[in-house]
């Protein structure tokens, strides 16, 4: 089959399945979930804890593999990639912001914005970090470590390293998750904002319905099906 | 990904401080290995200049015959130092008059420039404080032994006669290096120039002479000449070195690198098991940081170059700055020793640092790659959901240690006996230590439910990390085991080294005692020394034939082949009667015969008998003194040659020698302080010979106690590498620990209970970890002394005590310092910063 298609859709998901072992036999995660998402979309996942939420995102994003089932991710059909060029994938066309912030400890706010740039050898990483920092409104903070920095203030960091990497998609799981409901608010505002701004197509995964109604979709997982 | 980005990579995580652990452990593991490798290098190049006073020089080419002119063109050929060395015995008389007095004395005439190893030691009195020279007689002088001079009634600028030649006395003679106790040295020494001995007229077709060529220079250069020789010297010339013209220097040196090896080995072993654990540390650090990558794009094999491009990084660092440190540490070992080291150590070779190169980078790749390598496969689903790491396989971590540690082992050891039984103590240590250690954590739990909270929270917590405590066992366990068989190796050595020289061993031997002089002597020895032995007849004759067969043919025939067999049979001996077994002798076959025998009869020793095929009963014809002897064996005896008492390869019956005149031997210890005994002794009896083993034996002392004191260094440098692998393991535990022991407070444990339960876990696993190491030691140490070293192995009792408390002491006190942060901080403080 031809790995390349010239589909409007950036993403297309087709029959996936995902079970995992467990000590009472095979427990089904996700059953013959089929799905369609546009250019410039931004759609929302939602379900309840253990609906198979974080496994359709790490399926959709290329970080994991179903066990039958085909996700075509702009235009490459990545479950039939092997690791080394899913990650190529990942590099040319994704950005994540993830529940824990996921900073490396070690580098300070800049260094970690610098980071995808750094990664594909760009020479311009600095420039462009330093412009996304002091667009999240961080721009007296630029050397300073996580551990430095409050939740909301790593979260920031965390959108501007998302977007720092000019992703054509976004995968936000839970980005709220580990702030208060202000600094959530404040975080989600920015998220949209920049999403708005680089037409970049998002797909965040939530369970917060109010901010699953901001998205021009919602799609609803329950016990790994997708609910009408 | 580029280069630029490992560099990146690996500054910041060094200013993170995340790389320090495995740097300070590789540089550790090289400086330890560089500085013992630098020291042991230049040690034993002055060991081995120290033994060749020995000789007088690195290498002699000795004979009966003068030396052939091609050979001394062909060491000059190759910028050589060479010297000539005749030796003869010879009469010295007190002047030219009728009723001067004689002497037989042996003389040693050579060239300037002698010694080429080693210095002549002089005195301006006999028997006076001697001082080191490094001249030789002038021309028409000779010096002489102290005892000469009561003997000849000589002072300092009288005149003596050597054959036709007059010399003038100039000096007393009290040492010089290649001196030697031998039958064939008669006589007190006299040290002369070779030039003068045409002079002499002493040296006759016929005389018996002995001629040597010291020569002096690179290892490579004296083999090379050999070689080039190898055709001429044979069968008339032969060529010696230092570890084959002194058996007791050679096995001392030949011990000595068994040991400082053994020592370098375990440095390396200790280095590595610090590396493994900071790489594994480092490696577990960055799981997330590759999951991150991995999301934003970075492939396996990205993810495997950059952290194999930061090993390298840290190898190149970390091996140049253990090459500086191992250059300091050994400069500090030096500095320290100074004054018992040979005056001058020579400079190192490059060995050292290639040694310590190739150790670093092998250390690294075999301990350290196998954690980073296993980073590539970190899923990046990690980051959004927490999965369980796909651990590295055992296979893999101890494969790669195991192939990188035998690597080292045969590359340094190059004996597979070591190798094989260090293997073999490491793999029972492992295999055991697993099995027992999850004895003792289980039987540690069931202990721990009936005892207070501190040590409730101390076993849960060994039980909780039982993988992890397994395996810092094992490396406590084998830390500890190292350091004990070190110590008990060490102490085995020293006991055979001292046992080598017993105590009041005689240290002298008086020879050529006329048959009328032998009661004399005898009461003289006795009340002016603890002598209490007696005098054994003695004179030379050689084997002609044994059964009616010529005895060359026999012992081709019917003798073993084999080292420490013994002289051949063909060869002029020193030959005695008994009618009792000689002092320390035992007879191991045949009977002794009784005194009244009219038998001809001889008792053989049991080596030299095995090395000539000879056997109770058969009958042998001596040549003694141009008149045949034949004589039947009685029986073999067993020799304490290390008694250092008068021993002979063949006893007569007294009926089978009673027709030859022949004169006396014995052995005596003399303190230093009464050497002027020997004066009295020789001026009532001017004719003996006294020959002084006791300067010997002080040559040989003061070579064991340096090396001593370089094995003893070799133990301290273990013992940090040791540390090193304790503060290593401590770190790999301490998030874990942070965070349970901050749970715990933050739940309302006081302050002692945590301190408590630290202490307690940590002396717990250090006594678990003594317990095992103390059996792997017994094992090894057992195989060890009994393939290796050849000796006797006793079990050791104190070990199963000093073992256990070792472990629990040091773990706990370093664990505890290591750890006493946690115990200091609020809770809030260590829950904020996980």
């Amino acid at each position: 089959m031809n790995n390349h298609i010239a589909a409007a859709p950036i993403l297309r998901v087709e029959d996936v399945c995902k079970t995992v072992a467990t000590v009472e036999g095979q427990l089904s995660i996700l059953d013959s979930v089929s799905l369609e998402i546009n250019v410039g979309e931004s759609v929302a996942v939602v379900g309840a804890s253990g609906s198979g939420k974080t496994t359709l995102l790490g399926i959709l994003a290329g970080l994991d593999l179903p066990n039958a089932g085909d996700v075509w991710l702009d235009g490459d059909r990545v479950t039939a990639m092997p690791e080394e060029d899913r990650a190529r994938v990942r590099g040319r066309c994704v950005g994540f912001v993830f529940q824990t912030f996921q900073l490396i400890e070690s580098l300070t706010a800049l260094e970690n914005v610098m980071l995808p740039a750094e990664l594909r050898g760009r020479s311009d990483a600095e420039n462009d970090a330093r412009m996304y920092l002091d667009r999240v409104g961080l721009a007296d903070r630029l050397s300073h470590y996580p551990r430095q920095l409050s939740g909301g203030e790593q979260q920031r960091v965390a959108i501007a390293r998302a977007f720092a990497s000019r992703p054509k998609v976004l995968f936000a799981d839970e980005p709220t998750g580990n702030l208060d409901t202000v600094t959530g608010g404040r975080v989600i505002e920015l998220l949209f904002a920049l999403n708005r701004e680089s037409q970049t197509t998002l797909v965040l995964v939530t369970h917060d319905t109010a901010i699953a109604d901001r998205c021009d979709r919602v799609l609803s997982l329950e016990a790994g099906r997708i609910a009408a | 990904m580029r280069f630029r980005f490992v560099l990146k990579l690996v500054a910041r995580d060094w200013r993170s401080g995340e790389l320090r652990l495995l740097l300070a452990a590789a540089l550790v593991a090289v400086g330890a290995v560089t500085a013992i490798s630098l020291f042991v290098d230049r040690l034993q190049q002055a060991l081995v200049a120290e033994a060749a006073t020995f000789l007088g020089a690195d290498s002699v080419i000795r004979s009966s015959r003068p030396i052939l002119d091609e050979f001394r063109e062909a060491a000059a050929a190759r910028g050589l130092a060479q010297v000539d060395v005749v030796s003869f015995p010879s009469m010295l008389f007190s002047d030219d008059s009728d009723d001067a007095r004689n002497q037989l004395v042996s003389v040693k005439a050579v060239g300037s420039g002698y010694p080429l190893r080693g210095t002549v030691r002089i005195a301006d009195e006999p028997f006076g404080r001697d001082r080191a020279t490094d001249t030789v007689p002038a021309l028409g002088s000779v010096w002489l032994d102290s005892r000469l001079f009561p003997a000849l009634g000589l002072s300092l600028g009288d005149t003596v006669s050597v054959g036709y030649a007059k010399l003038r006395v100039t000096r007393v003679l009290t040492a010089e290096p290649d001196r030697r106790p031998s039958f064939l040295d008669l006589g007190p020494r006299l040290l002369m120039r070779v030039e003068d001995i045409p002079a002499t007229k002493l040296i006759q077709p016929g005389s018996r002479v002995s001629y040597r060529l010291l020569l002096a220079g690179e290892t490579e250069t004296l083999a090379d000449l050999r070689d080039s020789i190898k055709a001429d010297l044979a069968p008339n010339y032969r060529w010696r070195n230092v570890r084959d013209s002194s058996p007791t220097i050679g096995g001392a040196l030949d011990r000595a690198e068994s040991f400082l090896l053994l020592g370098g080995l375990l440095a390396v072993l200790l280095g590595g098991a610090a590396v493994a654990l900071a790489a594994h540390r480092y490696a577990r650090r960055h799981y997330s940081h590759v999951g991150v990558l991995k999301t934003l794009g970075a492939t396996p094999a990205d993810i495997l170059w950059a952290y194999v491009g930061v090993l390298l990084v840290i190898g190149i660092v970390g091996v140049l700055a253990g090459l500086v440190l191992g250059i300091l540490v050994h400069l500090g070992i030096v500095a320290a020793l100074a004054t018992y080291l040979p005056v001058r150590l020579p400079w190192p070779g490059p060995d050292p640092f290639v040694v310590g190169g190739v150790t670093g980078f092998v250390c690294l790749g075999a301990f350290a790659l196998p954690p980073l390598l296993n980073l590539r496969r970190i899923s990046p689903m990690r980051v959004i959901r927490r999965e369980p790491d796909r651990g590295l396989s055992n296979a893999i971590t101890y494969g790669f240690a195991g192939v990188g540690s035998i690597g080292l082992l045969v590359w340094y050891s190059q004996s597979v006996w070591l190798m094989t039984w260090a293997l073999a103590g490491a793999a029972v240590v492992c295999s055991s230590f697993a099995v027992v250690a999850l004895g003792l954590l289980r039987g540690g739990r069931l202990v721990g439910m009936q005892a207070g909270s501190a040590w409730r929270l101390a076993l849960a917590g060994l039980q909780r990390r039982r993988r992890e405590n397994v395996a810092q066992i094992t490396i406590f366990g084998l830390a500890i085991m190292i350091l004990l068989i070190l110590l008990l190796v060490r102490t085995a050595l020293l006991d055979e080294w001292r046992s080598q020289i017993p105590q009041n061993a005689p240290n002298h031997f008086l020879i050529n005692v006329a048959a009328d002089e032998v009661g004399a002597v005898q009461d003289l020895l006795r009340e002016h020394t603890d002598y209490d032995g007696s005098l054994f007849p003695m004179i030379r004759g050689r084997v002609i034939t044994v059964n009616g067969e010529p005895a060359r043919g026999w012992r081709a025939r019917e003798g073993e082949r084999g080292e420490d067999l013994g002289p051949g049979l063909g060869s002029e001996r020193n030959l005695t009667w008994s009618d009792d077994v000689p002092g320390d002798n035992a007879v191991v076959q045949g009977d002794w015969w009784s005194a009244d025998t009219a038998e001809a009869l001889i008792s053989v020793e049991v080596d030299y008998a095995r090395g000539n095929g000879l056997r109770v009963g058969d009958m042998l014809e001596f040549d003694i003194g141009g008149l045949p002897v034949s004589a039947r064996v009685a029986n073999l005896r067993r020799v304490e040659w290390d008694s250092l008492q008068p021993n002979f390869f063949i006893v007569f019956s007294r009926a089978a020698l009673a027709e030859f005149a022949t004169t006396h031997m014995t052995s005596f210890h003399l303190e230093p302080d009464r050497k002027p005994f020997l004066n009295r002794l020789l001026a009532a009896h001017p004719t003996i010979t006294v020959i002084e083993v006791d300067a010997i034996i002080d040559q040989v002392e003061r070579i064991i106690d340096r090396v001593t004191r370089a094995i003893e260094l070799i133990l301290a440098l273990v013992l940090g590498a040791g540390a090193l692998v304790l503060i290593a393991s401590i770190q790999a535990s301490h998030e874990t620990r942070m965070k349970e022991h901050a749970l715990v407070r933050a739940l309302g444990g006081t302050r002692s209970l945590i301190a408590g339960a630290l202490a307690g876990e940590f002396a717990v696993l250090g006594a678990f970890a003594g317990i095992v190491a103390v059996l792997g030691a017994e094992i090894t140490v057992f195989a060890l002394q009994t393939r290796v070293f050849e000796l006797e192995y006793e079990i050791h009792p104190w070990l199963w005590l000093a073992g256990p408390a070792v472990g629990t002491l040091l773990i706990a006190g370093v664990g505890y310092l290591g750890t006493r942060k946690l115990v200091r901080s609020p809770p809030v403080l260590v829950l904020r910063e996980l």
